[in-house]
């Protein structure tokens, strides 16, 4: 079937506002007689609060309202799955993000003084950093409920006979770090106070509504009359997903009735945002001596930090991803989600996949190594087809493209010629190597969540079409995808769709820009809405071109004969619509297909749609400093029919380096409940210097399910290149990684401790 | 309070401000100005998203009190295109599919627009490290570096035409 928009790279419908600066993201908005705020952070990670000042604060010139817990009018907490942080802290804190008090003000500087005035008495209590140490008996409770947030436990066939089977066991202990998100804007916005008593909150967001609904119960308003609109968001790869800043905002504008900014600095956002799960993940591995996977048994420690948020569905995901795209018939599968008093972990591009695919795609290439058998035949020979039942134990009905994406990726150039490319390296104490990984990820919210869509469909009088879906975007381009797919839906000219994202009033509820979701979930919502739309349009065209419904068809700039020269434009339909008392508005509803029921041990598994997703690094590691640069990455995405396919080699190039970061650089690192590295001198992210030379290859599997075929593309794209990456290292090196980030240092040192310096390998004083 | 008065142009306009003397070029492009195109992202010179151009030299909008614009040209994201007719680079970017999220945006394009005004073909390279100090999460770089070519050599291009 050929299409006229869906499958081409079409421009970004946004990307003219953007390169003109003409954009205005809600960091950028600001109305007359706006106030600034300040939040009073906590000053420790953990302690009871025994009492808060605010005098001083409100007798500083300028300041119009300070607030603290007695002025949350309605509950005071929130959070996606449990709400159990505090939007103002009362006798507690858990960690240095939480907010104990609000100050509104003339001037930033102003409210930054008066925040600085707050004095706080605490009583310190012992602080929690290691999820293990947690588990102890005896150590302090942070919530009511202890410190395990969720255990999972699952388990298919008989693990240790399993293992009796195996030719060979392999056993490591992984670590992995709190990456950050490090979206270029920091979380913020403006929020009004409406006439008719209602707040409109201005904030980039990844899901509007539920912003809307957590505000609403915070300040215990009808959630009618809380407006939220996120778009355009500067970044948010899951970071955004939670409220941040949101609920604060609304507070001060329902008391000062004014309009109010609230802009968290670098280091605040540091300080008070989301960040990746660090976890230490546990993997002892059976295999065949023919390469047959046989046992799998993973151990996860998941640091969640002080609050729930999605920590929870995160560390679930570990658990459905650990043993990565392949059949293993006996598998023990544990997660332990663990509080403590460090910064919150919640959402992140990959959720929970990124952590256990690291550590199973080095288990993989560890037994590669030790089978003697080439790596990419050793993942092709365990890799799921559809049909197949999943280590969890769930038949894998929909389009699995684990075997197309690692086919295509043993074609690649880089692949072919990877001796060859190994040997070019530029100077002799350099040393280069080749790694693969393979990875899936499950799109949508999972069984027993409410995962829905819905599509707002409305022909204007003028001729155009308004499409209201309010999945925000945040930079991946869905808004140019539902252009895409409306256009060639209501078989119209893209020039006549004006799209609608991340705006309760002007979109229908879709749910979240996350879990790979707003793509599928958008364009299955505008497949169901079109055709009652275009139906009416059919009958309003029939009388006014005076031709039966059948023998007309659709023309990019209206409806005509199918026989005659006969034709109606848009507007002139519209017009004869509203003369017949015809709605020109549609709204559709869409529910994501879900399995009957969750895996037992295992809340919100299984997924039932998967993207794929291999990748393969060719590294060059300095053995006189253990720095590695990357040089090149192929990406071998099968995300079902590509809808814009230029909107997905964006998506896989930046998603390569963000991986590459994981692998690296990337850590927020934290002694004692405190951050240490809190600004981009000290978080080193890629700049275009390390960036590698990047391939995509695109592999097409259609997902029956799809609209028109389509899967989610956003996370796993960014998943398998970490362990690509660190395979890569030991190729080149012959030094195997098991703690990531691996900076140079860390490198060095292992170079060192294995006697692989150039001048025969001491350990330097560091 | 002490204040400072300081004149310089904005995008082809002449500006007048009278500020507290520690204010930042970026604060009176944002905050008094109201021009938006220039974004903030640390507020310490260390992601890029605030580069300006100074007298067609690349600078950090949040590293430059505003009395260092005194008499000179400053140019933003916003005077970068002539009436309806962008940029290459403003082309460039949009064709190539260089921008996501846009927040590294204005910035970006005013690093490469200081390299190319000074090397019109620049090499893969060359263009690497005159955005190493703009920070890109979503793009990876790769498509940017793409753009930067080519309005490099559409810009050559009009020059040899003219």
């Amino acid at each position: 079937m050929s299409f006229r928009y869906v499958g081409k790279p079409i421009p970004r419908v946004d990307a003219r506002e953007k390169a003109t600066g003409a954009a205005r993201y809600m960091t950028d908005l600001a109305f007359p007689g706006m106030l600034w705020a300040k939040v009073k952070r906590s000053d420790y990670p953990h302690a009871l609060i025994k009492g808060i000042d605010v005098s001083k604060a409100r007798t500083w010139p300028g300041v119009v309202a300070v607030l603290t817990w007695p002025d949350v009018p309605g509950y005071n907490g929130f959070g996606i799955v449990v709400p159990d942080q505090p939007v103002l802290c009362r006798d507690r804190v858990r960690f240095l993000g939480d907010a104990i008090a609000l100050v509104a003000a003339q001037t930033e500087e102003a409210a930054t003084k008066a925040a600085e005035l707050i004095t706080v008495e605490y009583e310190p209590l012992p602080v929690l950093e290691d999820p293990r140490a947690a588990l102890k008996p005896g150590a302090v409770q942070i919530h009511a409920g202890g410190n395990t947030h969720q255990h999972n436990l699952v388990t298919q066939g008989d693990v240790e006979k399993g293992f009796g089977e195996a030719d060979l066991i392999i056993e490591n202990y992984y670590v992995t770090p709190r990456q950050m998100h490090a979206f270029l804007e920091t979380e913020g916005g403006v929020a009004t106070a409406d006439p008719d008593g209602g707040i409109t909150v201005y904030a980039g967001s990844q899901h509007s509504y539920r912003d809307q609904l957590q505000i609403a119960r915070a300040l215990d308003l009808n959630p009618r009359l809380i407006r939220v609109v996120s778009n355009p968001t500067g970044g948010g790869f899951g970071g955004k997903d939670e409220i941040v800043v949101q609920i604060h905002l609304a507070l001060l504008a329902h008391h000062t009735r004014r309009p109010v900014k609230l802009w968290l600095s670098r280091e605040e956002s540091v300080r008070a945002g989301i960040k990746r799960h660090r976890e230490f993940l546990y993997y002892r591995t059976g295999v065949k001596k023919d390469g047959i996977l046989v046992a799998n048994e993973v151990k996860i420690f998941a640091d969640t930090g002080a609050y729930a948020t999605l920590g929870g569905p995160v560390v679930s995901l570990s658990v459905g991803h650990a043993c990565g795209p392949y059949r293993i018939p006996h598998v023990r599968l544990e997660s332990f989600c663990v509080y403590t008093n460090n910064g919150i972990s919640g959402a992140f591009r990959g959720f929970g996949v990124n952590q256990v695919t690291f550590a199973m795609e080095t288990q993989m290439d560890i037994l590669a190594h030790q089978l003697g058998m080439d790596p990419l035949e050793l993942r092709l020979k365990n890799a799921l087809r559809q049909g197949d039942l999943n280590p969890l134990g769930f038949r894998m009905d929909t389009s699995v493209g684990a075997i197309p994406s690692l086919t295509a990726v043993g074609g690649s150039e880089l692949w072919k010629n990877r001796w060859a490319k190994k040997a070019e390296a530029t100077l002799p104490w350099k040393r280069r190597g080749v790694g693969i990984a393979t990875a899936l990820q499950g799109n949508g919210l999972g069984a027993g969540r409410p995962d829905y869509g819905g599509a707002l469909l409305r022909l204007l009088p003028g001729g155009t079409y308004e499409v209201g879906i309010s999945c925000p975007e945040i930079g991946q381009g869905n808004t140019t995808a539902y252009a895409q797919m409306a256009a060639e839906t209501l078989e119209c000219s893209i020039e006549r769709i004006r799209v609608y994202t991340g705006d309760t009033r002007k979109a229908v509820d879709s749910g979240s820009t996350s879990a790979s979701r707003s793509v599928y979930t958008g364009g299955n919502s505008i497949l169901a809405g079109a055709p009652t739309l275009k139906e009416r349009l059919r009958k309003a065209a029939a009388g006014l071109l005076g031709l039966p419904e059948d023998d007309l068809e659709f023309f990019p700039e209206g409806l005509r004969g199918k026989s005659t020269s006969r034709s109606a434009t848009l507007e002139e339909v519209a017009r004869e619509m509203d003369r017949l008392g015809l709605s020109r508005e549609v709204k559709s509803t869409f529910l994501w297909p879900a399995a009957e029921r969750e895996i037992e041990g295992a809340p919100g598994l299984p997924e039932i749609i998967y993207a794929y997703n291999t990748q393969i690094a060719l590294v060059e590691v300095d053995t006189l400093t253990g720095q590695t640069r990357v040089l090149e990455v192929v990406s071998v995405p099968e995300t079902g029919r590509v809808i814009n396919p230029q909107g997905l080699e964006g998506q896989a190039d930046g998603g390569a380096v963000m991986g590459m970061g994981y692998a690296l650089m990337e850590d927020i690192i934290m002694e004692g409940g405190y951050y240490k590295n809190t600004n981009f001198s000290t978080y080193i992210l890629p700049t275009a210097l390390d960036a590698p030379g990047h391939v995509t290859v695109m592999v097409e599997e259609s997902e029956a399910t799809g609209p028109f075929g389509a899967k989610g593309v956003g996370e796993v794209v960014c998943v398998p290149v970490t362990p690509a990456i660190t395979n890569a290292i030991y190729d080149a090196v012959g030094v195997r990684v098991t703690k990531i980030p691996v900076t140079a240092e860390e490198a060095y040192r292992a170079l060192a401790d294995n006697s692989l310096l150039p001048h025969g390998g001491t350990t330097p004083h560091v | 309070m002490n204040l400072v008065e300081v004149e310089f142009t904005l995008n082809g306009e002449r500006q007048k401000v009278i500020v507290p003397p520690r204010t930042t070029l970026l604060e009176v492009i944002r905050e008094h100005l109201g021009l938006t195109g220039t974004k903030k992202g640390c507020g310490k010179g260390e992601c890029g998203a605030c580069t300006v151009l100074l007298d067609g030299e690349a600078v950090l909008a949040c590293l430059t009190l505003i009395s260092q614009a005194e008499g000179h040209a400053v140019t933003t994201i916003e005077g970068l295109a002539k009436g309806e007719q962008l940029d290459p680079l403003q082309e460039a970017f949009i064709e190539e599919g260089a921008i996501q999220c846009g927040y590294c945006t204005p910035g970006m394009i005013l690093s490469a627009k200081a390299l190319l005004r000074k090397n019109p073909s620049p090499t893969q390279e060359e263009i690497k490290t005159a955005i190493a100090g703009n920070l890109c999460r979503c793009t990876g770089y790769v498509k940017i570096i793409k753009a930067v070519q080519k309005a490099g050599r559409r810009s050559a291009e009009v020059a040899a035409h003219d």
